[in-house]
């Protein structure tokens, strides 16, 4: 199944690539980090406000670091001509996308790992028996941002405006994912009962669900001849 | 063509201003709004014809994806920028009846804030299309955005519904205004006026891109010939 | 048998026509060399025979697949040595190859990539990173891929350049090597000395134009164009 193979191999490449330059994991981190800062010195609350304002910037966070990070997921492929070597290569360019898409992923849940529990220890949040939960929102709200932001990478890397472009055109696509992530996030750091907000995780779901067979169906036409 | 042109040109206008003249003197206030009322003869239309964009740009990014045809290209990127003419007009619209009625410029309810969300995908598309130097790979990569923005769209509308039933249960909704018979007629006049505006519009932004494209072509030659 | 087959492909791009309706045949075995002055449309040809772009008109068969409808067979089929290196700064060049095989569903041993690597005359920098490698380095990485890979059609963009005398033999080494077991070459160049060492027939291409001429014409000192 050399589908599969091509995806791991593309996968192998980027993660070998970052763990040697460290160059992109980083800027996503601290940009994150920034962000909660700027959002919690700005944001003067008190108790109350803040829990309902956290899951909010804790998504906004998260959405620039994968603005950061999502939009030079590309990059590397425009140097040296590989993004030709892509084309040329006897596969479906689907695997292309979801090799990139699963890198992409990987290095998102990476910082969001690391931020989350900053995040807990800043804000003073008790979390404990949500962990799972709040896994499960990562991993869906996650892959919604990685899959949209996979496909408009490819387009906009080589445009002379990406950094401007990128975030204009992944931002309004994927305010699912954010109402999305934002809601399920609030009713499980509530501890609400499931009931009351699994409509949220449903609406993560579907939108992850067509928005990968529908990128990977027209990523097709971005690696055209 | 020019001739069909103004042919719809003329009949929008015909229809336009009868539908005005209904909208505006003849048909009954409204007994909850008042006069307010009269501002959906315009608003509706607006929104209607700015989905009829978003369709047309989608069917024809469809279609050139499949085809390769570049005068379905220059039709598509046609109805975005004419697309957003109507969207603004939808949210400027939209804001001028929200504030007698309710008291506030803008609500974030479903249908305002697909508009606006609308309105960001469209202005997106025409950017992607001025920044990019290749004209066959922006037609290509244009096709997949829109594609993409009306997958989406109705994503976002039930995702900001769902939003805004939790969080503001009180407003009321647009949507939510009885249309008796008196009110029906003026607004489908108004309605096919804003359609016949719109393919007026479309025709003639279409023929604009296509001389665009000839004399960026036209150049070329001369100064590839100029080379050699 | 055919390897090649081009049937009236013509080329246009908005302005001007590249080629204009080259047909050409090449056997399995043969060893095709294409000259030209700059600007004739070499490349042009080269890269619609590698897939890379489209014709504008006409039909081309690589290893009996069709060029249009076909694509990914012929990939499987042919290999491209270009002007870009297809190469990833942050991998070392065992990565880089191991990479570039994998894309093809290959995984060589250790050993056959050091075979390879020394036979170009790079083995002793299988571990440094490809962004340190030169001009020369990087072309020679790239033909330890076509060794490693064994295409049935190899498509070269002037194989010598960027080599020094010891590679331009070592190249012609392996060209000799190909096309005796059978594989095809097709390049475009512009060093007739070293060319007529290897090639069989050659071609030249004048303001989008294809005729033949014989192999040894090239070694008379009259210019061919």
């Amino acid at each position: 199944m050399i589908f599969f193979k091509v995806i791991r191999w593309i996968v192998w490449k980027d993660l070998l690539s970052e763990l040697r330059s460290r160059e992109n994991i980083s800027s996503m981190f601290f940009f994150a980090l920034i962000i909660i800062l700027i959002f919690s010195l700005s944001l003067s609350m008190d108790q109350q406000m803040a829990r309902e304002m956290i899951p909010g910037i804790l998504w906004i966070a998260f959405s620039f670091t994968g603005i950061i990070g999502l939009g030079k997921s590309f990059l590397v492929e425009t140097q040296n001509d590989c993004m030709e070597n892509l084309l040329m290569a006897p596969i479906p360019k689907g695997a292309v996308y979801l090799g990139k898409l699963l890198g992409n992923f990987l290095f998102m849940l990476v910082v969001e790992i690391i931020i989350f529990p900053l995040f807990v220890i800043f804000f003073n949040l008790d979390i404990f028996g949500q962990i799972p939960m709040i896994m499960l929102i990562c991993f869906l709200g996650t892959l919604g941002l990685s899959a949209m932001g996979t496909l408009l990478s490819a387009m906009t890397v080589q445009i002379k405006a990406r950094e401007v472009m990128f975030p204009l055109m992944l931002l309004p696509l994927v305010v699912p994912v954010i109402i999305g992530a934002v809601e399920a996030t609030a009713g499980a750091l509530n501890g609400d009962p499931l009931k009351l907000y699994q409509q949220w995780l449903q609406l993560l779901a579907v939108f992850d669900l067509v928005f990968l067979i529908v990128s990977y169906w027209l990523f097709e036409f971005i690696l055209e001849d | 063509m020019r001739r069909l042109e103004g042919w719809f040109g003329l009949a929008a206008a015909i229809f336009l201003v009868v539908g005005l003249y209904m909208a505006l003197v003849s048909s009954p206030p409204d007994y909850y709004q008042g006069e307010t009322v009269r501002i959906m003869y315009i608003h509706v239309p607006f929104a209607q014809t700015s989905l009829l964009a978003y369709l047309v740009l989608f069917l024809g990014s469809l279609w050139y994806l499949w085809k390769k045809d570049p005068v379905v290209d220059n039709l598509s990127h046609a109805a975005a920028g004419v697309g957003v003419f109507f969207t603004v007009g939808e949210l400027l619209t939209g804001s001028i009846w929200g504030k007698p009625a309710w008291n506030t410029w803008w609500t974030w309810d479903a249908r305002l804030t697909s508009a606006f969300v609308l309105l960001l995908i469209l202005v997106a598309y025409l950017m992607l299309r001025m920044f990019m130097d290749d004209q066959e790979k922006e037609a290509r990569y244009a096709a997949i955005l829109a594609i993409i923005g009306f997958v989406d769209l109705p994503i976002v509308y039930f995702s900001v519904e769902w939003w805004r039933t939790l969080h503001q249960p009180l407003s009321v909704s647009q949507r939510g205004l009885a249309i008796s018979q008196e009110l029906l007629i003026p607004l489908i006049i108004m309605s096919v006026g804003f359609y016949l505006l719109f393919t007026y519009m479309i025709m003639i932004r279409t023929r604009m891109l296509y001389l665009e494209h000839l004399l960026e072509a036209k150049k070329g030659r001369l100064l590839s010939q100029a080379h050699l | 048998m055919k390897a090649i087959q081009c049937i009236s492909i013509s080329k246009a791009y908005r302005h001007y026509e590249v080629l204009k309706e080259i047909s050409l045949e090449i056997l399995s075995g043969e060893c095709y060399a294409l000259f030209g002055p700059n600007g004739a449309g070499k490349t042009t040809l080269l890269r619609i025979l590698a897939t890379v772009h489209r014709p504008t008109a006409g039909q081309f068969i690589m290893a009996g697949y069709d060029g249009v409808r076909d694509k990914i067979r012929v990939r499987e089929a042919i290999f491209l040595i270009a002007h870009g290196s297809y190469l990833y700064d942050d991998l070392n060049a065992v990565e880089n190859i191991r990479f570039a095989l994998g894309l093809r569903g290959k995984n060589p041993s250790d050993r056959d990539i050091k075979l390879a690597l020394d036979r170009v005359g790079i083995g002793a920098f299988s571990e440094l990173k490809a962004r340190y490698f030169s001009a020369g380095m990087k072309k020679r990485l790239s033909i330890a891929k076509s060794i490693l890979i064994r295409p049935g059609i190899l498509l070269m963009d002037e194989p010598y350049a960027s080599l020094d005398e010891k590679g331009q033999q070592m190249v012609n080494n392996y060209l000799r090597e190909l096309t005796e077991s059978g594989s095809t070459i097709f390049m475009t160049t512009h060093d007739r000395a070293r060319t007529s060492e290897v090639t069989h027939r050659v071609g030249v291409l004048t303001q989008g134009s294809l005729r033949e001429i014989p192999a040894q014409h090239l070694k008379e000192s009259h210019d061919i164009f």
